[in-house]
């Protein structure tokens, strides 16, 4: 008896606070944003950057311990700058982002 | 008791169900009420559990027998701490903890990705949900703790074997593993289904992925040394199917570890990583599903098939769900870049992917050949040691050797010139290694000694990586050698925690090729004084002894340990006999010499007139083992220590804009 | 998604057609070795019941699955153990001779498996292969080999 109350409690205790959030109507406020094309461009596009970069970093640290040789450094570098700056660029020329 | 324990485990699974449909009616509809209320439903569903264990463990303490798990796995002479590690004594108790585990887990991991992540939460809960509604249903319906019965004076007790301290520690630790494996699983899913095909899944599964893979690793590092001290044959690894269910999502996991850093800096092998982390889930779940039916007829016939078929269904779930899945994303899935060189550290970690999943397809096989050859043959066919030994020897040298080169080529493409330069000094201590080995008689076992000299190869291997960035960075910023180390490896925790790793693999295959390729081995009667040699000690029998403990009497049989004159003590290798439980166990004494071998003594027999039948092995360098297991944690932790500087950059990228269903 | 990389106008570079080569051999020599192996490889062995090993398996290594009757000896001795085996299900029995370590567990009435040979009516077994199956009171699904005892 002593249990069927107590499951009882917990019971109404736990459909209280799973449907609280429902007893309100939905509101525009309740709309979860879609991920946006643009969004996920620029995300794309920072992912680029970034990866650049610490390709960039990486570079530099084997470079300075002799995994890789002058001349294959300098071409990785060139090419990892080009494509950090072309991330760059596009990103600059989209729209600012919304803050 | 029993009732509300029951009854909050069906509540908790009405729960379960619930989120999973909120989870999805809030990733359809984009309603975040049903994601507010779903996840208040995953906290019920914690609050829950609790309240189910907390019943299940008082029922244990107060030695309420009335549930028949208690006194399945109990009796009131149990030591305290052993009623402890009775919780996870039974199928429906560790399935308890499984479930446990998971919904902790489940809420942690909601937490960690509610900013720039809120896109996925929708799906997160529903697929952990649903996982978490799965193991419910089998603890409410076949598998129940809190079934009762007329209750007996006293239960049963717990099997011998388990009382002791490691049985406390590692059956935890491998659940924290398998369950650990749902969250980056569960994160990759929904990342899928949101077509969210950018890298933010995988950073924000990194540290669940390290974690468990790491927890995956001491529980089977600590199942092994309770192997060798406890059961003691001798042995620490029996590829029991039990022991494989462990291991084949470590190894796929490893595999995963290694091909996320390619997708991080390429952007490919996107399907193959989605692959891996639900394979490795997948076998997760084949694991626990391995030590609860009877399915396979192991050297344990694990008594309950009922829930086999709960177990197949699952896996069906898990494999066809992520197939669809990958199916449905592939046009998203492809990959930005492509490998340029054989001679890159991407080609090194694809190889070594290679080698493990093949490792890990050869233990399946082996599992699993059982059951193969009596479903498509006739008779049932078993392979054991042998046929596991060869893949690890054939597969893991070149592992092992791919370990040493990686470290040495740089991404995307290394100078044949560089490296000529970097494997000149490991490439001599590999040979020098091998050489002198054979010089000191080594040469008996080959594959050992292939493997000790590609060990010497990527030590060296690896503390010259250790040495090089110090020293670069003492050139440019002048740093002292010791500021220049720590701050090296505080700047890049993810590159040197790995190699710390990477050194305890070293360590843990040395221990265990000198204590198996290189072990020596006698047996004896021995009458009171008479002596037993093994290698360079002499083990004098004395006589037996007598001795009484909490719920045992023991007899042991008391050896004088010399070696060349000068006296070792004593060793004492005993049987067991407990009382309640009418079982013997036998008690093997050990004794770790300076250069961590051991000398191992079993107790095979007491004779009627006294005498007794000893074996004895000296086992050289077998403590590396388990020194091997500082090395895992040590490096595990510093690769999973908080980078602030890290933690800001990533926040930057995947929430310099807002993004959905920010919290 | 931006397209950073430049491709050459004329498909993939031969280089990397190079790796993809090398990546399929290796592949598919693991696969090899793997078919290799267990298809010439003697690395399994039948898992029969008392019944079934009496019957065909002659001379054969096998791995016997059983219940122990009865027992004497002592399997450390030069001598020897020697035990019989029933079937689990049929009422068929074997002499078993052994040698070597014996698990906490063994006692008569436990049912065991054990690697050998039958031949002459009586099975000669491997020594130290006899490992003892959990009894079903001790259901400590929780952890692995309790009583696996491959010494």
């Amino acid at each position: 008896m002593i249990a069927a109350l107590v499951l009882g409690l917990i019971a109404l205790a736990v459909v209280v606070g799973v449907a609280w959030p429902l007893v309100r109507p939905a509101s525009a406020a309740d709309q979860l944003d879609p991920f946006t094309e643009g969004q996920r461009r620029r995300l794309a596009l920072r992912e680029e950057r970034d990866l650049a970069l610490a390709a960039l970093k990486e570079l530099e640290v084997d470079h300075a311990t002799h995994h890789i040789g002058d001349e294959d450094y300098a071409e990785l570098v060139a090419d990892y700058r080009a494509r950090a700056a072309e991330a760059i660029r596009q990103l600059d020329a989209e729209l600012p982002p919304v803050r | 008791m029993a009732l509300i324990g029951q009854g909050a485990l069906i509540l908790a699974l009405l729960l379960a169900v619930y989120a999973a449909g909120g989870g999805l009616f809030a990733g359809l509809g984009r309603d975040r009420r049903f994601l507010t209320s779903a996840r208040n439903a995953l906290w019920a569903i914690f609050a829950l559990v609790v309240i189910a264990d907390a019943i299940f463990l008082y029922a244990i303490f107060t030695h309420d027998f009335s549930f028949t798990v208690v006194a399945d796995t109990t009796s009131r002479s149990l030591p305290v701490g052993y009623m402890f590690t009775a919780w996870w004594g039974s199928q429906a108790g560790s399935l308890l903890l499984w479930v446990t585990i998971l919904s902790g887990f489940s809420l942690l991991a909601l937490r960690a990705t509610r900013r720039a992540l809120g896109e996925l939460q929708p799906w997160l809960i529903m697929i952990l949900a649903l996982i978490g509604a799965f193991f419910l249903v089998l603890l409410v319906v076949p598998a129940s703790p809190f079934v009762t019965q007329l209750a007996p004076a006293d239960g049963v007790g717990l099997n011998p074997s388990l009382q002791n301290p490691y049985m406390a520690i590692h059956p935890p630790a491998l659940y924290l593993g398998y369950v650990g494996l749902a969250i980056p699983f569960a994160l990759a899913m929904a990342a899928m289904i949101a077509g969210r095909t950018d890298a933010r899944w995988l950073v924000a599964s990194r540290r669940w992925t390290l974690a468990a893979w790491g927890f995956l690793g001491i529980g089977m590092l600590l199942g092994s040394h309770w192997a060798y001290t406890e059961v003691g044959w001798g042995g620490f690894w029996a590829w029991d199917p039990v022991e494989n269910a462990a291991l084949m999502p470590w190894l796929v996991a490893t595999a995963f570890l290694h091909s996320v850093m390619v997708q991080e800096r390429k952007g490919m092998l996107k399907v193959w990583n989605i692959c891996l982390i639900s394979g490795a889930f997948a076998l997760s779940i084949f694991g626990t599903f391995l030590t609860r039916s009877g399915i396979l007829s192991s050297i344990h016939a694990f008594v309950s098939t009922n829930i086999g078929w709960y177990f197949v269904f699952a896996l069906a779930a898990i494999l066809g769900g992520a197939f669809v899945l990958i199916l449905w994303r592939l046009p998203l899935l492809k990959a930005d870049q492509r490998i340029e060189s054989l001679v890159s550290r991407e080609a090194t970690f694809l190889f070594n992917n290679l080698l493990l999943v093949g490792i890990a397809f050869a233990v399946l096989w082996g599992v699993i050949f059982p059951l193969l050859t009596e479903g498509f043959g006739s008779v049932r066919e078993t392979v054991s040691t042998p046929f596991y030994e060869f893949f690890v020897i054939v597969f893991g040298l070149p592992l092992l050797l791919l370990m040493g080169i990686g470290p040495l080529i740089a991404w995307r493409r290394a100078s044949l010139l560089q490296l000529r330069r970097s494997f000149l000094y490991p490439l001599v201590a590999g040979l020098v290694a091998g050489g002198v080995m054979i010089g000191f008689g080594l040469g008996s076992s080959w594959p050992g000694v292939a493997a000790l000299s590609v060990c010497a190869f990527v030590t060296v291997t690896i503390l010259s990586e250790f040495v090089r960035g110090a020293a670069a960075r003492r050139s440019i910023h002048g740093e002292n050698w010791l500021v220049a180390l720590s701050r090296l490896i505080g700047r890049n925790r993810r590159r040197y925690g790995g190699y710390i790793v990477h050194l305890g693999v070293i360590l843990f295959v040395i221990g265990a090729v000198g204590s198996s390729a290189y072990e020596t081995q006698t047996s004896g009667l021995l009458k009171p004084g008479e002596s037993l040699k093994v290698g360079s000690n002499v083990l004098t029998f004395e006589g037996v002894e007598r001795t009484r403990g909490p719920n045992f009497v023991a007899r042991a049989a008391v050896l004088n340990v010399t070696s060349d004159g000068s006296n070792l003590g004593t060793l004492k290798p005993a049987k067991r006999s407990y009382l309640r439980e009418q079982t013997t166990s036998n008690e093997v004494a050990i004794r770790t010499t300076l250069t961590g071998g051991d000398l191992f003594i079993i107790l095979d027999g007491i004779r009627g007139d006294g005498a007794v039948q000893i074996k004895a092995f000296y086992k050289p360098v077998v403590a590396l083992l388990w020194i091997a297991g500082f090395f895992f944690v040590g490096g595990v932790l510093l690769c999973v220590w908080p980078d602030q500087r890290e933690a800001r950059r990533i926040l930057r990228r995947y929430a310099e804009e807002p993004l959905p269903g920010e919290s | 998604m931006s397209d950073v990389t430049p491709a050459t106008p004329d498909g993939p570079k031969p280089g990397i057609r190079h790796v993809r080569l090398v990546i399929a051999l290796a592949i598919a020599s693991l696969l090899g070795t793997f078919a290799v192996y267990t298809a010439f490889a003697d690395s399994s062995m039948p898992v029969l019941g008392v019944a079934q090993a009496s019957t065909g398996y002659e001379g054969q290594k096998v791995r016997l699955e059983g219940k122990v009757t009865e027992t004497t000896g002592d399997a450390a001795d030069p001598r020897g153990m020697r035990f019989t085996l029933q079937d689990n299900v049929h009422s068929a029995t074997m002499p078993v001779e052994y040698r070597g370590a014996v698990p906490d567990a063994y006692r008569v009435g436990r049912a065991i498996v054990i690697d050998g040979t039958y031949e002459n009516g009586v099975f000669t077994a491997v020594p130290d292969t006899l490992v003892t199956k959990c009894p079903s009171k001790y259901q400590d699904k929780a952890t692995p080999s309790t009583s696996s005892d491959l010494s």
